[in-house]
């Protein structure tokens, strides 16, 4: 553990022995009113406080987040496209403070003491908790593309995937993008946040070019040989964007896909064909890819390897890039008392999106308050749903539940149930899908902040 | 879940067992909320709400979504997950939860008089 951890973890030791002599008064209190912590105000942060407090009203919930709005990431596609304007991602904690009496401290953490079961923040105060919920998100590793960095990244070559400035810098380049303009899409390796996101980014950027560029081409260099929905996004390539299926994702293709001879503005190079990017070099706006080729971009939207938040790290939660946690209540395998949600944590067969995330602080909460209140656990599930839109009216969709598997310990898939837009889905259903997208995400918002 | 059950009614008094399926009901119905709305009641009604839905009007289209008989775009992928008892439990707690008030917008307007 590096020293500066060690100092993050146990920078109330030297105070210990001090609140000892006021620790059973305190712990009569706790007893009378639960006191849970929130880390993080985001999508899985802010259902977990909102959950526990609809669990049971007298429990006390303090959320700790730095900023009083939040960008969610989940619609933040629209907005570099400019189907929606930044204010339509933007949310506040106010109905969760208002109706639900939730508290937030509008702080940044700067220990925990896992054993004192206390958090200290940036501004001077404490927080002790009977239970922990961490919700910190992503941070991305810079380091393993050459060329490439946190200054490019914050620069010249947006990832934009945290909704915030880089959302609107990648859009001003888009508008920005000369009419023949290559704009390149650079997805990160597995396990990252919202595995469909490149590729519906891609499809309404495509969708867009149509529109207001004609002539302009996007080209995915991916070092994967597929990704999540693959053959339905494809499918809707072929019928909306001249795209041409590849063989390998042919199977079970419907009768109306065509081999176009002209094939259009999107272009996707998976890792067999060399389209991993190995360099990057932001002056001369290019990426280098395995197959030796030096392409240039008007745009470049490079999203980079994942981890997770700087904060887990800190809070020495992460085992390799990520946080393990028992599938059963979600609480860390490193720091008793400390539950990870989100895409912070590994949780077995769920992806890394804002709908897992949702369920699973649903999830934590009620067992949060059922340890709290002595009750027995409750066995879990989970579900992940998934819209995303290839254009405007034509959707595609994922949707799992997902069960807890005690020999493996181990959140796992439902047998026989869940997976992806079928492919001779009809054109009412394609049709509902994109519907389906956008009333989701207004329910969703409200069932997450409201 | 059928094992959870019938260990329940072994171990529980029946008023305790039916606690815990009431418990195991909301955990589920919980995981819909994301799409149907918190307590099944969405902010935008084109997802339809859950809440205050007959038990057997949950159950019938749950299990004819399970087995083919009625198409819809994600629930035919969905509700395979679920046994006869989970989805009975999820009915149970669906049903005991107040519907949403009508949206004034669904209502007529009040007669005028020129």
């Amino acid at each position: 553990m590096s020293p500066s951890r060690r100092d993050f973890l146990q920078i109330l030791a030297a105070g210990a022995s001090m609140t000892m002599a006021t620790g059973n008064a305190r712990r009569a209190f706790a007893q009378a009113a639960p006191h849970v912590v929130v880390i993080g105000g985001g999508t899985g942060g802010s259902t977990a406080a909102k959950y526990l407090k609809l669990e049971n009203p007298a429990l006390r919930v303090t959320v700790v987040e730095p900023n009083r709005q939040i960008y969610r990431c989940w619609g933040s596609n629209e907005v570099v496209t400019g189907h929606s304007p930044m204010a339509e991602i933007t949310v506040t904690h106010d109905v969760l403070r208002e109706k639900y009496g939730i508290d937030f401290a509008y702080d940044r953490v700067v220990g925990v003491d896992p054993t004192a079961r206390r958090v200290s923040l940036a501004g001077g105060g404490t927080l002790d908790y009977d239970r922990l919920i961490v919700s910190p998100g992503i941070d991305f590793v810079y380091d393993e593309t050459e060329g490439y960095s946190q200054d490019v990244a914050e620069t010249t070559i947006p990832h934009a995937w945290k909704a915030g400035q880089q959302t609107l810098t990648l859009k001003a380049q888009v508008a920005a993008m000369p009419d023949n303009g290559t704009f390149i899409l650079v997805p990160p390796p597995v396990p990252y946040r919202c595995p469909p996101g490149p590729y519906e980014r891609a499809s309404l950027l495509v969708e867009m070019f149509r529109i207001t560029k004609p002539r302009a081409k996007l080209l995915i260099l991916d070092l994967k040989d597929g990704f999540t929905k693959d053959q339905p996004f494809m499918l809707g390539w072929n019928r909306l964007y001249g795209f041409n299926i590849p063989d390998t994702k042919m199977k079970n293709m419907p009768a109306d896909v065509v081999t176009h001879s002209a094939p259009g503005t999107l272009e996707w190079v998976p890792g067999a064909a060399g389209g991993k990017v190995v360099s990057v070099d932001a002056a001369a706006m290019t990426v280098t890819t395995q197959a030796g080729e030096t392409i240039k971009g008007d745009v470049i939207n490079f999203i980079p390897p994942q981890k997770a938040a700087k904060l887990a790290y800190d809070m020495d939660l992460v085992d390799g890039r990520f946080c393990p946690v028992n599938g059963e209540t979600m609480e860390s395998l490193r720091h008793a008392g400390i539950h990870v949600i989100g895409d912070a944590a590994i949780a077995g067969d769920m992806p890394k999106s804002g709908y897992s995330a949702n369920t699973q602080a649903k999830l934590v909460a009620l067992q949060v308050n059922r340890l709290l209140t002595g009750q027995d656990l409750i066995e879990p599930m989970y579900s992940n749903v998934c819209f995303s839109r290839v254009s405007a009216e034509y959707g595609v969709s994922i949707a799992d539940v997902f069960r807890y598997d005690r020999a493996e310990n181990k959140i796992v898939k439902a047998k026989d149930a869940g997976g992806v837009s079928p492919l001779d889905a009809t054109h009412q259903i394609n049709r509902m899908e994109a519907f389906y997208q956008a009333a989701w995400m207004e329910n969703f918002e409200v069932d997450c902040f409201g | 879940m059928r094992r959870l059950v019938v260990l329940g009614a072994m171990m529980l008094s029946a008023s305790a067992a039916v606690a815990a399926d009431a418990d195991y009901g909301r955990m589920m119905g919980q995981t819909c909320a994301g799409c149907h709305g918190t307590n099944g009641v969405p902010a935008v009604s084109y997802i339809p709400a859950l809440a205050g839905l007959k038990r057997e009007d949950f159950i019938k289209a749950m299990v004819a979504y399970r087995d083919g008989t009625r198409n819809a775009t994600i629930m035919n992928r969905v509700a395979p997950a679920f046994t006869d008892a989970e989805i009975a439990a999820m009915a149970d707690y669906f049903a005991a939860l107040p519907p949403p008030a009508l949206a004034p917008s669904f209502r007529l307007a009040p007669a005028t008089t020129e």
